[in-house]
């Protein structure tokens, strides 16, 4: 159990590092935080009361204590737009966040695996070349830029899609809001996992080439195993480990696509509300849904970690990852 | 085989040409090539090439030193809208011939600047306010003329909905000039900011490396957190606190981009440390300075080199990202800044996919070629890694 304590550990420090990071960004920004709130021709006396009232007057390491447990427990303050307080901004937009991204991810991983190993066993295939392309359009062509075309195609050309929004105001009565709700999904999501899978499928691909060539491949071959066996139960099963390795790297980049992707498609999700924020100078909010982006990112990082054991029988041992 | 070699060095050869180009494109700016900044046409004109139906927005010149007349054939329905500019010398008047009569627009001396829907003006040439005075400048297609009778100068200004190679944006902009200039800024922010990074993965890897021990651990963790945390969401929120000018922009991107290269640099360090020839020249004494600036890290040159060109994909587009959201400067025009004007302010509800297009494979095409080069130069640094683990196994297995 060693090996699930150093994970915990690693994820408590991604946090740790996120909130000093927080902390520190905030408060080195020119300005202090008296001045820009009240009116300048406060006296001396009402701002320093002002300034112990807020606990600014301690010392930092004291206001860092505060802020962490602060963090910790979801008080993330009152938002400087609306007054109200951020967590109950930023509650109403995470479930559309997670809906945007846990499919986008499932479904990129899967089509770009299933894509990479049909790739490997067709090789010199149009296929093939389609994979080794869709890597390479993955890799560089801007995701604002295939959403915009997406956008302007079937929202706007042919009118399949809505234009922005999470759902149409107002929302369709019942069970038409779920509906509703999808197809105001779909075109997000579908510019996602077109922009998503191309990258895993070119991984994939050139791991399965290597792992066809392997001995214990032949040797299942020689066994008699069908083909489809081979492929899937003996090599594709010892790449999971690394497979697994790629997908937890490639999630901060996910998660970086969902912020672009909301503010294309308007969506009322965690990432444009971080852009918002940060547009208006509303620290608190932004702050606040950065760290929201971040404990989103580290639940994954956890997730693809207990797969990892699951996979790997030598990280249940002796818990080895690399 | 060998048809796919040439075909594939063809490729090579390609970017490399094209790479060259742009930046010579970048070099000379927008300027010389004669596309201006700043306001040329009417918002969201369509390209030069694109509709043959509708005007181009063109100036008239009339001058007492070249010529007293500026002729003008008129295919199309009347402009959207006129100007006249210049100065008049006292006794003179600037006439404008239409097939259906003539008009003398102005005898007044001295500076003129004239909207041709200034109801005065209208009133001068006895059109009624309430009429559209295009329509009776352009009765029909034809023969126009604009003439200058006595001294000065005069600029005939014609708004039509065509300009210039890629048309004009949602400020009347030309495209195809901020295209030029977002070219300068992605290849400025992608390479400055990659050499920059690479410098900075490179010191601390050698140094992660060599050292080993703690600052080994502290730099590697510090590697695991950066990379495990979403990158765009901190650039916002820096970009929002420090502001947005380039230089800036250009060192937040290379303090979170620097983790693969530190990696790699310390896997190498790490085995060519171990390596017996690195071991012969700490036995004969030479200094620490000596063996990492003259045998490691020229070791390592090859592989930042496509390391380099691997990431400035990564800048750039994230450069581009950070401007497509309005978090760059608004003053300076780059790619993602095209985009963002395009998706703020309805490019394609006016239909005018020719300011998205442009800015969006611009971004792709340079990726798409430093990507090649890249990977070209990962294959001729290839050899040498090759020979350097072997030489390891061998050491390993003697």
């Amino acid at each position: 159990m060693t090996a699930a304590l150093k994970r915990a550990g690693a994820s408590a420090a991604v946090l740790a590092a996120v909130l000093a990071l927080n902390f520190f960004l905030f408060r080195i920004m020119p300005g202090d935080p008296i001045t820009g709130i009240v009116d300048p021709r406060f006296s001396p006396e009402a701002k320093a009361q002002l300034a112990a009232q807020w606990g600014l007057d301690r010392p930092m390491s004291e206001q860092f204590a505060v802020y962490v447990k602060e963090m910790l427990s979801f008080r993330f303050g009152l938002s400087m737009m609306t007054g109200a307080p951020v967590w109950d901004e930023l509650k109403r937009r995470v479930p559309n966040t997670v809906a945007l991204l846990l499919p986008a991810l499932a479904l990129s991983s899967a089509l770009g695996i299933w894509l990479g190993v049909k790739a490997a066993l067709n090789r010199g295939s149009a296929l093939e070349s389609a994979v080794l392309l869709s890597g390479a359009v993955s890799f560089s062509f801007p995701s604002f830029f295939v959403q915009l075309l997406l956008l302007m195609c079937f929202a706007y050309y042919w009118r399949l899609f809505p234009l922005s929004g999470t759902t149409s105001i107002p929302p369709p009565p019942g069970g038409m809001a779920i509906l509703d709700y999808l197809w105001h999904l779909a075109l997000p999501l579908f510019s996602l996992v077109v922009m998503g899978f191309g990258g895993f499928a070119l991984y994939i691909r050139n791991m399965m080439v290597k792992a066809l060539g392997e001995e214990y491949v032949l040797m299942a071959r020689a066994r008699g195993l069908p083909f489809r066996r081979v492929v899937w139960n003996h090599a594709f099963r010892s790449m999971l480990p690394p497979v697994l390795t790629i997908l937890l790297l490639s999630l901060p980049g996910v998660v970086s696509g969902a912020v672009i992707t909301e503010t294309v498609f308007s969506m009322n999700g965690v990432g444009r509300f971080l852009l918002e924020a940060t547009n208006s100078h509303d620290y608190p909010s932004a702050g606040a849904a950065f760290f929201l982006l971040a404990l989103l990112t580290v639940g994954c990082n956890l997730l693809a970690d207990v797969a990892y054991v699951l996979v790997d029988p030598r990280a249940r041992r002796t818990g080895a990852r690399d | 085989m060998k048809k796919a070699e040439k075909i594939k060095n063809a490729k090579r050869l390609m970017s490399v040409l094209s790479l060259a180009l742009l930046a010579a494109l970048a070099a000379i700016g927008s300027t010389p090539l004669g596309l201006k900044d700043g306001q040329v046409a009417p918002p969201y004109s369509k390209p030069h090439w694109l509709d043959s139906k509708v005007a181009s927005t063109i100036e008239l010149r009339v001058s007492s030193s070249d010529g007293d007349s500026a002729a003008l054939s008129w295919v199309y329905s009347p402009p959207l809208r006129v100007w006249l500019t210049g100065t008049l010398g006292a006794g003179s008047a600037v006439r404008w011939d239409t097939p259906s009569g003539d008009f003398t627009l102005t005898r007044e001396p001295g500076e003129i600047d004239l909207d041709f829907r200034d109801i005065p003006f209208k009133r001068a040439l006895g059109i009624s306010p309430f009429h559209d005075m295009a329509h009776a400048l352009f009765p029909s297609r034809g023969e126009y003329a604009l003439s200058l009778a006595g001294s000065g100068d005069a600029v005939m200004r014609i708004e039509g909905g065509r300009w210039g190679l890629l048309g004009t944006d949602h400020r009347g902009r030309d495209v195809a000039a901020l295209f030029v200039m977002g070219l300068r800024v992605s290849l400025i922010v992608g390479i400055a900011a990659t050499l920059i990074a690479t410098l900075l993965g490179l010191s601390l890897g050698l140094l992660s490396g060599y050292a080993g021990g703690l600052t080994d651990a502290l730099i590697m963790r510090a590697v695991d957190v950066l990379l495990s945390i979403p990158t765009l969401p901190i650039l916002m929120v820096i970009a929002g606190i420090w502001g947005k000018d380039l230089w800036s922009l250009v060192v937040i991107l290379s303090i979170f981009s620097w983790m693969g290269t530190a990696r790699t640099v310390r896997a190498m360090t790490l085995s060519l440390r171990d390596s017996s020839w690195v071991e012969g020249l700490r036995a004969i004494g030479a200094p620490r300075g000596y063996i990492l600036f003259r045998h490691l890290v020229p070791e390592t040159l090859p592989l930042l080199l496509a390391n380099v060109a691997l990431g400035v994909p990564g800048s750039i587009l994230a450069e581009a990202g950070l401007s497509f959201l309005g978090l760059s400067d608004p003053r300076l025009p780059s790619w993602g800044r095209m985009l963002h004007d395009a998706h703020m302010f309805g490019a394609f509800t006016s239909g005018a996919w020719w300011s998205i297009l442009p800015a969006g494979i611009g971004i792709s095409f340079i990726c798409l070629i430093f990507m090649d080069i890249g990977h070209k130069l990962e294959e001729m640094a290839d050899p040498r890694l090759a020979a350097l683990t072997k030489r390891k196994t061998i050491e390993e297995t003697s």
